[in-house]
């Protein structure tokens, strides 16, 4: 089939008339200045989708630059039925292309948050500068406790000093750690970055003994030993990492928001035994009755039970960070599996008191020296 | 032996139209469906396949603009600006948390010193990514088998531009006409069609009329609508309407029916007041636009050849009004047929008057750069 074409060499804007067919698989074309040239149909491609009353013009794979321009439909035609990939528009070439990056797009993000949420934080928490983990530590406090007063007394921080010390006896790789006592009229203790526990005035009060706040304080120094706070600060932070890279904004600076806080203390159940099973440990070094633990536990979830209805209603200006954060059990998930799973002390071990009882009423009065 | 003859014709004169085709409505479907599916990964794709189409619709002469540009490029351009400049920046402010704690006032302090630097960063190099757009738009750009290019340093630009930014705001406005005409006359003197180039040569004085009166009328506007407002109000009720405030902001005290009434009245009136300046003020201001344009285009010679553009006030407050409602009713979707209005807009309008050896002209040697518009997509200053 012949006909006629404009060409264009991609060399200068000169236009040339040509004639051109089709033979064996090729399209052959020459014309006044242009030498004859045959190109492969296979090789064409359409730089438009050919449409009705328009010219539609072509290139070849040998000639990226060159452009054939046809106005003869029935030679149009001709040429559609030899190569259907010449009708152009939405090709599987370009839909994979789309399609690959667009998975490779998902595999990079999920890759990056497996690493940034799963893999890293834990991994990271450990090698974290003493220095940065107490400066971390600082403003987590600082941001959770607000105003509150923090409780010291002489033989309050003596009784204090000593259940560290009781602790500390059967355990000699116990992690370096800090235990204040703050006026707050929430029940809850917390471990921050940096090996700062924190207990609140309440959860003194609520306690029946002081093998009860051992066991607490055990628990705290079991997050502390596992590096939990660290772990879950660096997690917070990749989050606000992957929301930046998502979104092109700054992340809404998560870790210096209340509810980033309020998460930062919800570790999850795994971390949870990994401090019990560290309190259990401690508890049996410096022979103290896991009992006291397990009893304080009971004695909570009893409280919590009936709490919501009984919460006592606190003035405004009591109000703290800590009022949202809640108490043990919102940040303490699976507490009734947990219970289950401390038994009292080996046989042939006898429990010691981990405080006197003048100790004791001093620990428990620190807040109102 | 034989003889190639030449077949060497006349200079010719150039016309420019718009034929529309069919198919936006469809691309701009496939492109919106597609963008949910990759989360927006498309878009580079759904770009070029928009600038596909209109190039296509622009017929020089009976031959259309042919746009080659493709959306990996675009999409190789966006992850190099993401990887050299977001990345690091977003690695940094959550070093600087995990540094000094968070919520501290140093990593406050810190974090916004990043921001600042970074925000440096992109107002240097703001004029850069307009520069490196438009070279990329003009190198896909394709008529008779021969590219357009952009020869010169997109550096150059990008400081004469920052420099522009500084001079505009140090002046109250008053150097924008002698910086755009600065800027226009280094872009175009870099534009070049195969080895034909652009010229612009002109001056920014037959500019300042226009804008002294765009700048003076704003301003007078402003002034006198405040003016007018707060004089009508105080000489009608000054009274009233002091002993309304007072009520409202006072303690122990509720305004009566009458006063909440007035109250509502001057709140409706600054509201109309707002109102008013936000649509008079840029009508106002597309009467220095237009005169731009048409001056601008006075000023640019194409091989010889001189170009006009008859923009009319009218014509660039209908554009940018339609455009923004399309916007507005779309939700963003329709961008396709505005960026299709803005090029409509030009070639209905364009002239170019003078002959020119079309024959002659040879392929542009400037190079073509494998990443596009990566600094301009994430500024959004890619124009089309």
């Amino acid at each position: 089939m012949e006909s006629r074409a404009v060409y264009f060499d991609g060399e200068t804007a000169h236009d040339r008339a040509v004639g051109i067919h089709t033979a064996d698989g090729f399209v052959v074309f020459s014309g006044p200045g242009v030498a004859e040239t045959k190109w492969s149909i296979k090789g064409l491609h359409p730089i438009d989708t050919p449409t009705t009353g328009q010219p539609f013009r072509i290139t070849h794979d040998d000639r990226p630059g060159a452009r054939i321009v046809l106005r003869d439909e029935d030679f149009i035609d001709h040429l559609l039925a030899q190569h259907k990939d010449l009708k152009g528009g939405y090709s599987w070439s370009h839909l994979k292309q789309v399609a690959g990056w667009t998975i490779a797009g998902f595999v990079a993000l999920f890759v990056l948050g497996w690493l940034m949420l799963t893999f890293l934080p834990q991994k990271v928490a450990y090698v974290l500068p003493d220095e940065w983990r107490n400066r971390i530590g600082n403003q987590v406090v600082k941001s959770l406790v607000a105003e509150a007063k923090v409780c010291h007394s002489r033989d309050g921080d003596a009784a204090k000093s000593a259940l560290i010390a009781m602790l500390a006896e059967g355990s000699p790789d116990m992690p370096a750690i800090s235990m204040e006592i703050y006026d707050i009229p929430v029940l809850n203790a917390f471990a921050a970055p940096g090996g700062k526990i924190i207990f609140t005035r309440t959860i003194l009060e609520s306690a029946d003994g002081p093998d009860e706040i051992a066991g607490v304080l055990a628990h705290e120094i079991g997050h502390v030993a596992y590096r939990h706070p660290e772990a879950q600060l660096l997690r917070l932070t990749g989050l606000q990492v992957l929301i930046s890279m998502a979104t092109g904004t700054n992340g809404g600076d998560l870790t210096s928001n209340v509810g980033a806080l309020i998460a930062l203390l919800r570790y999850t159940r795994e971390a949870e035994r990994e401090a019990d099973s560290y309190a259990r440990t401690m508890l049996e070094g410096a022979n103290i009755d896991p009992q006291g633990l397990k009893r304080f536990f009971e004695k909570l979830l009893v409280l919590e039970k009936g709490a919501d209805a009984a919460k006592p209603e606190l003035r405004t200006e009591e109000r703290t960070v800590m009022d949202r954060v809640g108490s043990v059990f919102s940040t303490h998930p699976g507490t009734e599996d947990r219970i289950k799973e401390l038994g009292p002390l080996p046989a042939g071990k006898s429990p010691i008191p981990s405080l006197d009882v003048r100790q004791w009423q001093a620990l428990k009065d620190i807040c109102k020296g | 032996m034989t003889v190639t003859i030449e077949t060497s014709t006349a200079p010719e004169k150039l016309n420019f139209e718009y034929v529309p085709r069919k198919g936006l409505l469809k691309l701009t479907v496939i492109n919106f469906l597609l963008g949910i599916v990759t989360l927006g990964i498309y878009r580079f794709w759904a770009k070029t396949n928009v600038r596909k189409h209109i190039w296509s619709c622009v017929h020089i002469n009976g031959e259309p603009l042919e746009y080659t540009g493709r959306g990996i490029e675009l999409f190789k351009g966006a992850l190099m600006v993401f990887l050299i400049m977001v990345l690091p920046a977003v690695l940094l402010i959550a070093g600087i948390t995990l540094y000094y704690g968070p919520g501290s006032p140093e990593a406050a302090l810190a974090q916004g010193m990043v921001f600042g630097v970074f925000y440096l960063i992109a107002f240097v190099f703001w004029g850069y990514a307009v520069y490196k757009s438009r070279g990329y738009q003009l190198s896909r750009t394709n008529w008779r088998g021969i590219r357009g290019a952009l020869v010169g340093s997109a550096m150059t630009y990008s400081l004469l531009y920052f420099g522009s930014i500084l001079a505009k705001s140090f002046s109250m406005g008053w150097a924008t006409p002698v910086m755009n005409t600065v800027l226009q006359e280094q872009i175009t003197n870099d534009m070049r069609f195969g080895d034909a180039a652009f010229k612009f040569k002109g001056r920014a004085g037959p500019l300042y009329p226009t804008y002294a009166l765009c700048w003076l009328l704003s301003f007078g506007a402003l002034i006198l609508g405040s003016v007018l407002l707060g004089a009508a109000a105080a000489g009608a009720f000054g009274e009233t309407i002091s002993m309304a405030f007072g009520s409202l902001f006072g303690e122990n005290t509720e305004p009566t029916t009458d006063q909440w009434g007035i109250i509502a009245l001057i709140l409706l009136g600054l509201f109309v007041l707002t109102v008013l300046s936000l649509l008079f003020i840029p009508m106002l201001w597309a009467v220095y636009v237009a005169k731009e344009i048409r001056t601008f285009a006075n000023y640019t010679r194409f091989d010889g050849a001189q170009f006009h553009l008859d923009a009319s006030t009218g014509s660039v407050i209908w554009l940018a009004l339609v455009n923004i409602l399309i916007l507005i009713f779309t939700l963003g979707i329709g961008w396709p047929y505005i960026n299709q209005r803005v090029v409509r807009f030009v070639i209905d309008r364009i002239r170019l008057d003078g002959a020119i050896d079309i024959d002659r002209i040879a392929q542009s040697k400037a190079r073509m750069d494998s990443r596009g518009e990566g600094l301009a997509d994430a500024f959004d200053v890619g124009g089309l």
